[in-house]
């Protein structure tokens, strides 16, 4: 039996209560250098929390079983803004497509793994640690960052922006994580004497959570005195729609975006950002749920990739998106969906080469009842970015490796 | 107080102790030494890069029990507690009777509530169960948010504290027919034609059994057994009533409407609809008939992974962060074979072996709601209510709004580096709002055994003020923990 909380434990020692494991051992180990960390390709990592339902996000149009099985929450063909004879977005998403129209968006259909998981939990941590075998312990992004991107625990370098938790993706031993909810608030408040205090307070914490609280204020105090002029050297060049009343989403992406440019922009070395939105677990009111969270994430993409390319970083920048599963071809009986298994996902940004790849899944040869087969390996995704996009090894990430994907453009 | 007499005093450095994670250096423990004040703690049993345990002494075992049964405690509080043996001071906790939630303005506002609920855990003298409703509202979770403008999150808070600490086939079967449960995993969306899984598939997977304990199929048929759950409105004499309509009025009006019949005694509640329900035979965990949701539940208890599941659940927060399967194993059984009688569940963890080991002083990692309300206990400032439904958010809880169903993560999930910001600048902001303060020292005493770390004595010792002392108290490591 595997559940969520082994999951979240596994960092202590089997026997008793052991120490648990900090991300980086040493608080000074950071101190020295950043210069072999570059923002020069930034990958932006964008979570849609509680599984995406794929088939209302890239709509197969043209499949006669698409509108028989979506009798009520089915998009017509005459309302999808078409990608190709086929598939089209979600009418809520003029904007990414018109970044598909220009090329820059990568579809990747039919994104899975074998033996789909049903569960958030199982999909997540699946997902996150790269692993249907759910054996890994470390993130993968955490392991890219610890053993590749930054062996130096630079603190800016891995950023999960807009939450107050670290996400599963970015946990490895060797990584550090800037977690900053807001610029505003990344402070210590209450005045000089309490700027002081608050770091000494943390020093040489005693017991098994000691080096993992004190890497955590070491890592505050280092972020907070490099974003501390930020203010002065960005400036958002578009607007961003806060939107954050969009229902049961529990993150403003808008702010988190915007956020993630301003770290881009100013903090020469970082290299991966992660955000997330939440509320597409759409089992009931689907029409008007996802249709409402998809046209936010439109908004909040397309605001992010225009401030980005305003500021002249377009070359350097890729967003991904993922969820941790798609959603069952047939509709329930609350205009919604359940939880599914394959999904298209989204890579953004002018690096990539855009198209629609893979294959959309049938609606009709399903899996495990009514399921979509999966047609891409999520890991094939990973493995482009890590190496194409990244210039990094694949291998040692996700300890084997899969075909590759043609959407990184090749200068 | 002037600041001669509060020093932390250098003279008690007791285990220092080379190696362990962070290299050669090693730790020193301060405590404090005052006049007429006998030493508390143990000079011995530190483990290299770890407090001295207090643990031996009656008054550090009542200490550490009560920062984990209750929000924290006073002096006096925990003189009492120390005074009486372990077993009793034991059994005196968890049969606590709860003290009803007092009365809340706005009845269909989640905040309301929750800004009531943040006050009563602050001055209740009934600590236990309200440690115990928020435990339930971490496992058994609903979020606010499909059911705005209804009382529903109230209806849920008063059920968890007033069946929380019975039995758990009354709680399972109550949270079933919970009308903010039902609403939130989509149970009112759930018929006979097509049955909604979503509860179905949570309530085994992380309310009862497990992931791996069911199978798709179990989610499906389950699903089916519990179809055509609905909310009505009752009133007092169980009529039932017609639902105020939001539509149409506003929402002060509305607000008006829905707590004045909740004054004249009506209340939501979770019935079967015997046209929505599937009625058909199933086959559900191995077992085939023509099962309803009562008996669906029954079939969940009756499986061997329920009780350790639960166990497991109670033990990673109020005993062990990463709990051995023999002590998961050891404490189900006796939870199991009371029948799942809370108290039973509870007074085996809290008198096992495990929650007494030296390696259980300070191993647990306080979440946001209980740091925040034991700041209130300390400080005896229950009027920073409205601040904790605040400043949840930028330490990762805001209650009755969990990240997802599996409720908010545990230990040393709750670290990061934006988070335990949040938490200094919680203790700042309280510190800068009060007036006067309690003695900072008798504090360090009481609420930190006068067991802290070179680092906190030196901050506490470099204070100028008694706010600042408190920061330094407030902001601790030793006190993030329990």
């Amino acid at each position: 039996m595997i559940t969520r909380r082994d999951f979240m434990v596994s960092g202590i020692t089997a026997t008793g209560v052991g120490i648990i494991v900090p991300p980086v051992f040493a608080k000074s180990v950071f101190a020295a250098t950043v210069e072999d960390v570059h923002n020069d390709k930034v990958l932006v990592i964008l979570q849609l929390g509680g599984g995406n339902d794929g088939l209302n996000t890239v709509i197969p149009f043209a499949d006669p079983a698409y509108l028989q099985a979506r009798p009520t929450i089915g998009i017509t063909a005459d309302k999808v803004l078409p990608l190709n004879a086929s598939v089209g977005l979600n009418p809520v998403m003029p904007g990414l497509k018109k970044l598909f129209d220009a090329g820059e968006v990568a579809v990747v259909q039919g994104v899975g793994y074998p033996k789909p998981v049903y569960s958030h939990f199982e999909g997540l941590y699946i997902w996150e640690h790269a692993d249907p075998s759910m054996q890994q312990t470390e993130g993968w992004l955490g392991k890219l960052l610890a053993s590749q991107l930054d062996g130096q625990g630079h603190p800016l370098t891995g950023c999960a922006l807009g939450q107050a938790s670290t996400p599963a993706e970015l946990v490895a031993q060797n990584a550090t994580v800037s977690v900053i909810d807001s610029i505003p608030t990344y402070q210590v408040q209450g005045g000089a004497g309490r700027q002081v205090a608050a770091p000494a307070l943390y020093k040489q914490t005693p017991g098994i959570y000691g080096a993992l609280f004190d890497q955590a204020l070491s890592t505050a105090e280092y972020g907070i005195a490099a974003l501390g002029d930020s203010q002065h050297r960005y400036t958002p060049s578009v607007s961003y729609t806060a939107q954050s009343t969009v229902y049961g989403s529990k993150n403003s992406l808008a702010t988190s975006l915007q956020l993630t440019a301003e770290m881009i922009i100013t903090q020469p070395s970082v290299k991966i950002c992660h955000v997330v939105l939440g509320g597409f677990d759409t089992h009931q009111d689907e029409d008007t749920r996802q249709n409402a969270l998809l046209a936010y994430v439109d908004s909040a993409v397309s605001a992010f990739m225009q401030d980005i390319a305003n500021h002249g970083m377009a070359d350097r920048v890729v967003l991904m998106t993922w969820s941790e599963f798609g959603r069952r071809v047939a509709e329930n009986g609350g205009k919604g969906t359940d939880h599914g298994a394959a999904a298209p996902i989204f890579v953004v940004g002018k690096p990539v080469k855009g198209g629609v790849f893979g294959e959309q899944p049938s609606l009709t040869r399903t899996v495990d009842a009514g399921n979509l087969q999966y047609n891409v390996d999520f890991r094939s995704v990973y493995q482009t970015l890590i190496r194409d996009w990244l210039n990094a090894d694949p291998a040692s990430v996700l300890g084997a490796s899969f075909p590759e994907l043609p959407i990184i453009q090749t200068l | 107080m002037g600041s001669a007499h509060i020093k932390l005093s250098r003279r008690q450095v007791l285990g220092i102790a080379a190696g362990g994670v962070v290299g050669a250096v090693g730790f020193r423990y301060l405590t404090l030494q005052l006049p007429g004040v006998s030493q508390k703690v143990a000079s011995a049993g530190g483990a290299a890069g770890a407090w001295a345990s207090p643990l031996t002494t009656s008054a550090g075992r009542a200490a550490h029990l009560l920062r984990r049964a209750t929000f924290g405690y006073t002096a006096a509080e925990w003189d009492s507690a120390a005074s009486m043996s372990y077993p009793d001071l034991v059994d005196m906790i968890v049969n606590q009777a709860a003290q009803p939630l007092p009365t809340v303005a706005d009845p269909t506002s989640y905040q309301a509530v929750v800004r009531a609920w943040y006050e009563h855990m602050a001055t209740t003298p009934a600590q236990f169960p309200e440690r115990m409703t928020l435990f339930w509202h971490g496992l058994l979770t609903s979020d606010y948010r499909k059911a705005a403008r209804l009382p529903f999150v109230l209806q849920q808070n008063v059920l968890y504290r007033s069946i929380g600490r019975t039995d758990f086939r009354s709680l399972i079967n109550a949270v079933t027919f919970d009308p903010l449960m039902i609403r939130y995993l989509d149970l009112e969306e759930s018929t006979a034609a097509a049955p909604n899984e979503n509860y179905s598939r949570e309530l085994m997977e992380l309310f009862t059994l497990g992931v791996g304990n069911y199978s798709e199929s179990d989610v499906r048929e389950g699903a089916r057994a519990l179809s055509g759950i609905r909310t009505i409105l009752v009133d007092a004499n169980g009529q039932r009533m017609q639902v105020p309509k939001l539509k149409g009025s506003t929402p002060a009006a509305y607000a008006q409407a829905v707590g004045q019949l909740l004054a004249q005694g009506a209340s939501f509640k979770g019935v079967l609809a015997p046209q929505q329900h599937d009625a058909g035979v199933k086959t559900f965990l191995g077992r085939t008939g023509n099962i309803d949701p009562a008996q669906a539940l029954d079939i969940i208890l009756a499986q061997p992974a329920c009780a350790p599941h639960i166990a497991r659940n109670a033990l990673v927060q109020f005993c062990t962060p990463d709990p051995p399967a023999s002590l998961v194993t050891s404490v189900a059984t006796a939870f199991r074979s009371s029948n799942y009688d809370i108290k039973t569940l509870m007074r085996t963890i809290f008198t096992s072996e495990a929650f007494s080991a030296p390696d259980a002083y300070r191993s647990l990692v306080r979440g946001p709601a209980e740091y925040m309300v034991a700041t209130m206990r300390a400080l005896n400032r229950p009027n920073l209510a409205a601040r904790c439904v605040q400043a949840g958010a930028a330490m990762d809880q805001i209650l009755y709004d969990m990240p997802t169903v599996a409720g908010w993560p545990a230990n040393q999930g709750w670290v990061s580096s934006g988070a335990w910001l949040a938490r200094l600048n919680f203790a700042a902001n309280v510190v800068a709002s009060a007036h006067t303060f309690p003695d900072p020292v008798a504090a360090v005493h009481a609420q930190l055994d006068g067991v802290v770390g070179t680092d906190t004595a030196a901050v506490f010792n470099a204070s100028q003020s008694d706010g600042d002392r408190w920061y330094a108290l407030l902001g601790s490591p030793e006190f993030q923990l329990k």
